[in-house]
């Protein structure tokens, strides 16, 4: 493995081809998120015994589309008690965030095009799981600002309970992370891939696939953790009091982040672009296995959701403070004694 | 590029260090603190210290405001608008304007100390230069290298008082004894039931403790 190396490419990019690939990742993740959305409500019909969204477009495929023209064309109105430039920043912070971690997923390695070296990643940077958790960090302050800006007590409770479960269950998932990076002995993502060439990190990080898999699920506020936006107790948690486009912001914002954490953990357990049994594909096939991976990632969000019912708020806490923490700091430390007793 | 973007970031640092102390309403004194960290941290990028500028936003902009944020959106405005007692009159405010005075005296020598000492130097420079490298200036590699060899003294001190705050801090908290159940109130003073000697278990509004005590008193 070169340690390094792929970590400075992103530095030498001329600036053009960095403009270009800031639109494709956006416009790759614009296309992603309906496809997600399709997917989560066909299969959530299937799961459920039932079909779907089916009449809209060959067989409904074009739900998502008749939905977000709907969001997109309403009024956009706000509740008299609320905080006008807070409540209209909010979605956007949201948004803003989920796209900027989206950059960082790595989709394959640097390839020749054209004899120009272009890494297949918005960027690689040298501190790559500190930049995603640095976003996830204000993506918080969407979710808080939205909920308090709407001046009502039931978007205020959804932002108050996303508060709590983004700081409780952050720490575990970084935690998760760490065995990772110090198997790898890089923070770089792609760096990180290049080391799972022998051996994808799920098999040795097994525990910490899991618990970062269970804390995603809790960071991204989907079932069983969605108690942000718990339909049966807080009509719609933080965004109850928006609609139209700044609804569909974080509607957006949230497949998105689904999104964003699947390909995290393609990237970081799943082997990222590399394929199994000694294959090695030219290079354009990389994005395509690493979307594959990431869809399989997203079934298993939807899956869960389905079978889950959601928890009680207690019982969120006292899981993610007394055992994913402990079972997060022990498998970091116990990585950490066998990389030292190996080396 | 980098000296648009660092006058951007210093008027971001400014503007929000102002607006803490002179906002009316705590919570967007709170938001004006985030945005100056915020900045803090893209002046970190311009310094090539990525690595403090992530900790940056996750620690201060991540974890700490966050926690503030929470506070001062629980607990809610108080009323009084901050500053009140400061330019009140009586011995009290006086007091407050002199102690205020001399401590941002005392701030400002020291800061012209640092400033002058070391900072008129790097004013002529470009700062470190950028070397590319997995263990060069600026990454995690370098800096936890430091940590563990030069710094090894300061980075255990820091993290045993981090240890003896935290413990100080459960310690603290087991005090403030049993939570109020919705309804219930603490017995006055001279009424059987009442807690003596306890400094800190201050009278609060029942509900704006833990979640375990709005829901009811369940843990």
């Amino acid at each position: 493995m070169s340690m390094g190396l792929p970590a400075v490419v992103g530095y030498y990019e001329p600036w053009w081809i960095q403009i270009i690939k800031a639109i494709v990742i956006f416009a790759v993740g614009l296309q992603l998120v309906p496809l997600v959305l399709i997917a989560e409500r066909k299969l959530l019909g299937r799961f459920q015994a039932r079909y779907g969204p089916n009449r809209v477009g060959p067989y409904g495929f074009l739900q998502p589309l008749a939905d977000i023209l709907k969001l997109l064309t309403k009024e956009q109105f706000r509740p008299t008690t609320s905080v006008g430039l807070l409540y209209a920043l909010a979605p956007i912070i949201s948004i803003l965030t989920a796209v900027a971690a989206f950059g960082l997923i790595p989709f394959g390695d640097t390839q020749d095009i054209f004899g120009t070296k272009v890494g297949l990643y918005g960027v690689d940077l040298s501190i790559g799981p500190l930049y995603l958790f640095a976003f996830g960090a204000i993506a918080f302050y969407g979710i808080m600002l939205g909920g308090w800006s709407s001046g009502s007590k039931y978007s205020f409770l959804g932002a108050m309970r996303g508060a709590a479960q983004l700081i409780s269950y952050e720490v575990s998932q970084g935690l998760a992370l760490v065995g990772v990076v110090i198997s790898a002995q890089t923070l770089s993502l792609t760096g990180i891939v290049h080391a799972q060439a022998g051996m994808w990190y799920v098999v040795p990080q097994l525990a910490g696939f899991l618990i970062f898999l269970v804390a995603g699920f809790a960071e991204t506020n989907r079932a069983p953790f969605d108690l942000t936006e718990a339909d049966a107790e807080l009509v719609g948690g933080y965004n109850t009091e928006y609609g139209g486009g700044r609804f569909a912001s974080y509607y957006f914002a949230e497949y998105l982040n689904v999104v964003v954490v699947s390909g995290i953990v393609a990237t970081v357990f799943l082997g990222g672009w590399l394929l199994p049994f000694g294959l090695h594909p030219p290079g354009w096939v990389d994005p395509l296995v690493v979307l594959a991976k990431m869809s399989l990632v997203t079934f298993l969000f939807i899956w869960v959701r389905a079978t889950l019912p959601r928890l009680r708020y207690d019982q969120l806490m006292s899981f993610g403070w007394k055992v994913l923490l402990p079972l997060a700091t022990v498998n970091a430390l116990v990585t950490a004694i066998l990389v030292v007793a190996t080396h | 590029m980098s000296s648009v973007l660092f006058f951007i970031a210093a008027t971001g640092v400014i503007a929000g260090a102002i607006g803490v102390v002179t906002l009316r309403s705590p919570f967007y004194s709170v938001l004006a603190l985030v945005g100056h960290l915020i900045s803090l941290a893209v002046l970190f990028l311009l310094l090539r210290a990525e690595f403090v500028a992530a900790i940056q936003v996750v620690v201060y902009a991540g974890a700490v405001m966050v926690l503030y944020v929470f506070v001062v959106a629980y607990v809610g405005d108080s009323g009084e608008p901050m500053g009140a007692r400061l330019h009140g009159p009586g011995p009290l405010g006086s007091g407050l304007r002199k102690g205020g005075a001399v401590l941002a005296g005392c701030l400002l020598t020291e800061l012209l100390i640092a400033l002058l000492g070391t900072g008129l130097k790097a004013v002529s420079g470009y700062g470190a230069g950028y070397a590319p490298g997995p263990r060069t200036f600026g990454t995690a590699a370098y800096i936890g290298e430091l940590l563990l060899t030069r710094f090894l003294l300061a980075f255990e001190v820091a993290s045993m008082l981090l240890l003896i705050a935290a413990v100080g801090g459960v310690v603290l908290a087991a005090r403030a004894g049993r939570p109020l159940a919705i309804g219930e109130r603490r017995a006055g003073p001279g009424e059987p039931g009442e807690e003596v000697g306890a400094p800190l278990d201050l009278p609060r509004p029942p509900g704006t403790g833990t979640m375990a005590e709005t829901v009811g008193g369940r843990s």
